[in-house]
């Protein structure tokens, strides 16, 4: 169902939602903050070991996970160099651009892979999110698998009419993808209206305020996480405004 | 011929299919199993979609794991269950030509064919029609029609006549008895045991990813069908009652009775 999160145990895996949700969101804003790569990769590297001791979350696992934002990572240090002058500062902000995309993607994926669908819901909802928010970002992860198994059917069907992907020019490849293109949308279009009804027939937006079968509570192990995440975002920004490290002045 | 030789498949180190033999010419063939059996990733098999983790499947000569799904899509027209994973054309006319043209065909020749396979399908004079547009009988006859297209010897059609209404069923029906008497092999995925008893001649059983029968469809039907989540049509039984023995459908029982009573 939920293509990120198995069960596993692991000290991320028992915080509160509302803990992660904050503290995933406090260090994509530090990434934010610095622009040298020489801060960069340390936090990067700092975040794949919170991932592995403290998510439970192998370097193997993780390696995949970050496997397909590749190309998109290649495409941004060759490119800067080439559209950025001087190319040595082009090919410092391409780095940084590249760094801070993989630590985006990596944080993202230590949310998603250390909460079940219902917490996070729960805790987005419990952050003052609408829960028709919520719903909907778990009705899209939810359906990742399920749009995956359609679109390999629907290349089967194609390929046995006689359809090639592998053959011709990117130009004529990606014209080729209208024929899968085209019936996934068609599908997918049905569903989204047969879910609406679904919903709306089990009564989705009867009561303006909804209740949880299962609720979450602060524990004292939570509060102290909160806190040292909020104490390191502290010293992050003192790091580059009191002491100015880590900014690299953009030189035209 | 359709050779399959000590067919084996594994998913995810799962075994789904285990030692198949089966060899299959023109003639229709009930392949039938509770879900999960393994009917599909048979059948998928036939066309090269999915290729043996042992043993073979050759295709008039052609081994399957030595050819593309292209090069087999000439010898085996596969037809999958939902007619609308496969339509992206404006037209009727563009949708059945797709096949033909990926076969590199030229337009005069494409054109015949579309003409033919739309005829062989009562489709005549829909080819500007939108094929989103049609009913279901007409989107399902449409879909075999794209495959016909490609002049494949073998069919494999997956549920035909599942979710439409008795008369869209029975011009999907009439369009099959029609193309096995014009000489091609039919390969017929289902869980109606009435269409089973209506077109096969012969029906492959799967349980468990093995083939637990193989025989005529008379011999089929004596099983005790039970065993394999499956249910005897009651016209069968009827015949039995009535002494009649095997018929193929109430009229063929009727018409039996009134013969015994002149």
């Amino acid at each position: 169902m939920y293509p990120f999160y198995p069960q596993r145990d692991s000290l991320l895996s028992s915080l509160d939602p509302r803990v992660k949700i904050i503290g995933t969101a406090l260090g994509i804003a530090s990434i934010m903050l610095y622009n040298d790569p020489k801060v960069l990769l340390p936090l990067f590297l700092l975040f794949v070991l919170v991932g592995k001791y403290l998510g439970g979350i192998s370097l193997r696992e993780q390696l995949a996970l970050m496997k397909p934002l590749l190309p998109v990572v290649i495409i941004t240090i060759v490119v800067w160099p080439v559209i950025y002058k001087p190319r040595v500062m082009g090919l410092l902000f391409g780095i940084t651009f590249a760094v801070r995309l993989l630590t985006f993607a990596l944080l993202t994926f230590l949310l998603l892979m250390t909460t079940s669908q219902r917490e996070l819901i729960l805790g987005f909802v419990k952050l003052g999110i609408p829960y028709e928010f919520g719903l909907t970002i778990s009705i899209a992860l939810r359906y990742i698998p399920t749009l995956y198994m359609l679109s390999r059917n629907i290349m089967d069907a194609q390929k046995s009419r006689g359809w090639e992907i592998e053959k011709g020019s990117f130009i004529t490849r990606a014209r080729k993808m209208t024929a899968v293109l085209i019936p996934l949308l068609v599908a997918s279009l049905k569903t989204a209206h047969e879910l609406s009804i679904a919903l709306e027939s089990r009564g989705f937006g009867a009561s303006k305020k909804r209740t949880f079968l299962y609720d979450i509570r602060m524990r004292r192990r939570d509060y102290i996480a909160m806190g040292i995440i909020v104490i390191l975002f502290a010293l992050s920004l003192y790091a580059r405004y009191g002491l100015g490290i880590g900014h690299v002045e953009l030189r035209y | 011929m359709i050779r399959v030789r000590d067919l084996h498949f594994a998913y995810d180190g799962r075994e789904v299919l285990r030692e198949i033999d089966l060899d299959m010419e023109s003639e229709v063939v009930a392949l039938v199993g509770q879900n999960g059996s393994g009917k599909t990733t048979l059948a998928k098999h036939l066309n090269g979609l999915l290729k043996p983790t042992k043993g073979s499947v050759e295709v008039d000569g052609l081994d399957t794991r030595e050819h593309t799904v292209a090069e087999l899509s000439r010898k085996v027209g596969y037809v999958f269950q939902n007619p609308e994973h496969m339509f992206f054309e404006e037209t009727v006319f563009r949708e059945v030509a797709f096949g033909p043209r990926n076969l590199g065909l030229d337009e005069d020749e494409v054109e015949k064919r579309v003409k033919w396979a739309l005829r062989s399908v009562n489709l005549e004079g829909y080819e500007d029609r939108t094929p989103y547009s049609l009913s279901g009988g007409e989107k399902q006859r449409l879909a075999i029609a794209c495959i016909l297209a490609m002049k494949p010897r073998y069919l494999v059609l997956d549920e035909p006549t599942t979710g439409l209404d008795a008369k869209n069923g029975e011009s999907v029906i009439r369009t099959i008895e029609r193309l096995h008497s014009e000489g091609h092999g039919i390969l017929l995925i289902t869980h109606d045991m009435e269409l089973v008893l209506r077109l096969a001649e012969r029906v492959v059983l799967l349980h468990d990813g093995r083939k637990v029968f193989d025989g005529p469809v008379e011999e089929f039907f004596s099983l005790d069908l039970h065993d394999y989540g499956l249910d005897k049509p009651e016209v069968l039984l009827l015949g039995e009652v009535t002494g009649v023995g095997f018929v193929r459908s109430v009229s063929e029982l009727v018409k039996a009775l009134a013969g015994d009573g002149e």
